[in-house]
């Protein structure tokens, strides 16, 4: 009876952590997509409503959902006056507020750099500068969009399946 | 210094500038912030040099410098990070932060068709701070003011930059809008809509629209719009008493002033000239005094944290200047001992009794040119067939 309890205990575990990758492999082009949204909205901002930096990060923060949405605000909260502990420029704000807060989402090392990139031109040139920038960061998010997905049609389902025959595998090797 | 200014400096530098004496800090004027050079402050009527724990110094070599990262940092944080918003206030090389504290940029100019079209590699950055001094119009308002029509006259406040113009002019409106004349006679005029073109936001210094500084009740304000179509956009919809201009001398902004006077409406304006000679040598503005627009000029001089001021009517403008009509070559600056005129009474010039002041080298007097002889053609040949 203790032994059937264990082997289901197993099997549920294995399940569930195969679940959990695959979810990973769904979520990263699903969130990739929400900062290309975010970018387009920045873009907006900057072109037409030449709305200054923080207003404009809060407002986006406002517009997308969670792990990203914390990022955003994070960084609109640095940047407004009265809150200079974490940096002086952009660049600082923004490093800092990406670091701490990419753990967090399912997107992985070039998604990082492409964003981190843009933080440390972000706010500092003309307009036309800004928007150059936002449009050069997106196409490096689409590319990683496009692989992304490539990986989620490869490997969902197998980390699913993988999850479950592997906790198969340890049942049957300690029966 | 007010605390919402400090704020904006990065920090490294905002411990420096906390640390300097108070005397200095009460009547700071300018602060000027160079990339790898010394830091300077301006304060009432003197400059120094500041040291790194925020002790006052003449020797240069001393003095605080701020790094690029400074620079770069304070551009940031005066813009509120966001350059591409104020790309039009960098065009003209100021940008105005919150408090009206005007910030002047010095860097490379970027052109386009021979037109500036943006201001890169900033380096040089001059914080003027921006006061409100409740009662420096009331010595000056009663003299301005037209007892015929119960309000004020034309005026054009005249003065070299930083001798308090903008903080007379926004004194001034704030007076007439809420109604105080300082005048026995004038006690039951009333107040007066004014009507505030803010181009360089440095009057109001609105924040969302609303002005910062005390304007008085009844004050409406068009905030960073251009002057000349401000004063039309003003005429045409919110029916002022009074217009007050900051800095006219273009000759869009003369059309405008021209169209208002003659619908009716006060125009109080200030202009950069040392005095009144300048007046008349500036096209647009020797031409608005010359058909005179203006009843009165104000002049301002500054004596350390004392502003002085003469108040000259039209008719007095014109006889001095035609009398002293003359050139100087160059300019003096700006600490150079005060113009002997300056010191004579008002009543002497009034009269005319005052000799003219001997020449001294630098001055040209101009004489009248004899009238060329007009000679007929028929007299001479054409110069084409003498050529060919």
């Amino acid at each position: 009876m203790l032994k059937f309890a264990g082997i289901l205990l197993i099997l549920f575990a294995g399940t569930m952590i195969g679940f959990l990758q695959a979810a990973r492999f769904a979520a990263r082009p699903r969130q990739i997509r929400e900062m290309l949204h975010a970018l387009q909205r920045l873009e907006t901002e900057i072109s037409y409503g030449q709305t200054h930096l923080p207003e404009a990060l809060s407002r986006i923060s406002g517009m997308v959902t969670q792990p990203l949405s914390n990022l955003f605000a994070s960084i609109a909260s640095s940047l407004s006056r009265d809150s200079a502990g974490y940096g002086e420029t952009v660049r600082e704000c923004w490093e800092a507020a990406v670091i701490s807060h990419w753990p967090g989402t399912a997107m992985k090392k070039p998604e990082r750099e492409a964003v981190l990139r843009l933080g440390s031109t972000l706010g500092g040139s003309g307009r036309e500068d800004q928007l150059k920038h936002i449009r050069l960061t997106s196409i490096q998010l689409q590319a990683e969009e496009a692989s992304a997905r490539d990986d989620q049609h490869r490997y969902e389902k197998l980390s699913r399946s993988l999850g479950m025959l592997g906790a198969a595998l340890v049942v049957i090797l300690m029966v | 210094m007010p605390q919402t200014l400090l704020e904006l400096f990065p920090t490294s530098l905002r411990l420096v500038l906390e640390q300097i004496p108070a005397v200095a800090r009460e009547s700071l004027e300018e602060i000027r912030i160079r990339e790898n050079r010394p830091l300077e402050i301006g304060y009432g009527s003197r400059y120094s040099f500041v040291r790194e724990d925020g002790a006052l110094t003449d020797r240069y070599r001393e003095a605080f410098v701020p790094s690029k990262e400074l620079c770069r940092a304070l551009l940031e944080r005066v813009t509120n990070h966001s350059i591409y918003a104020v790309e039009e206030e960098l065009r003209r090389g100021y940008v105005t932060v919150s408090g009206g504290h005007r910030i002047g940029l010095a860097g490379r100019t970027l052109l386009d068709k021979g037109q500036v079209s943006h201001l890169r590699d900033i380096a040089g950055f001059n914080v003027r701070i921006a006061r409100a001094r409740i009662g420096v119009a009331s010595e000056v308002l009663p003299e301005l003011l037209d007892f015929n029509s119960r309000t004020i006259g034309h005026t054009l406040i005249v003065s070299a930059p930083q001798q308090g113009k903008t903080t007379l002019i926004r004194e001034l409106a704030r007076c007439i809008s809420s109604g105080e004349w300082h005048h026995p006679n004038a006690r039951e005029w009333g107040s007066r809509k004014v009507g505030i073109v803010d181009e360089r936001s440095e009057i109001a210094a609105c924040e969302r629209g609303v002005p910062t500084f005390d304007l008085g009740p009844r004050c409406d304000v068009l905030d960073a719009c251009p002057k000349a179509e401000g004063i039309m956009m003003m005429v045409r919809s919110l029916s002022p008493e009074v217009i007050v201009v900051d800095e006219i001398g273009r000759p869009e902004d003369a059309l405008a002033i021209n169209e208002a006077i003659h619908a009716g409406v006060r125009v109080l304006a200030t202009a950069h000239a040392t005095d009144l000679k300048d007046v008349f040598a500036r096209p647009v503005l020797a031409k608005l005094a010359a058909d005179g627009v203006f009843a009165s000029f104000v002049l301002l001089s500054r004596d350390g944290r004392k502003v002085e001021h003469r108040v000259v009517t039209a008719e007095e403008a014109i006889r001095e200047t035609s009398r002293r009509y003359s050139r100087t070559i160059g300019s003096t600056p700006r600490d150079a001992p005060r113009d002997a005129s300056w010191d004579t009474p008002r009543d002497a010039i009034v009269q005319g009794s005052l000799a003219p002041a001997a020449p001294s080298p630098a001055q040209v007097n101009v004489k009248a040119r004899p009238m060329p002889v007009i000679r007929s053609p028929n007299a001479i040949m054409p110069r084409g067939d003498e050529d060919a």
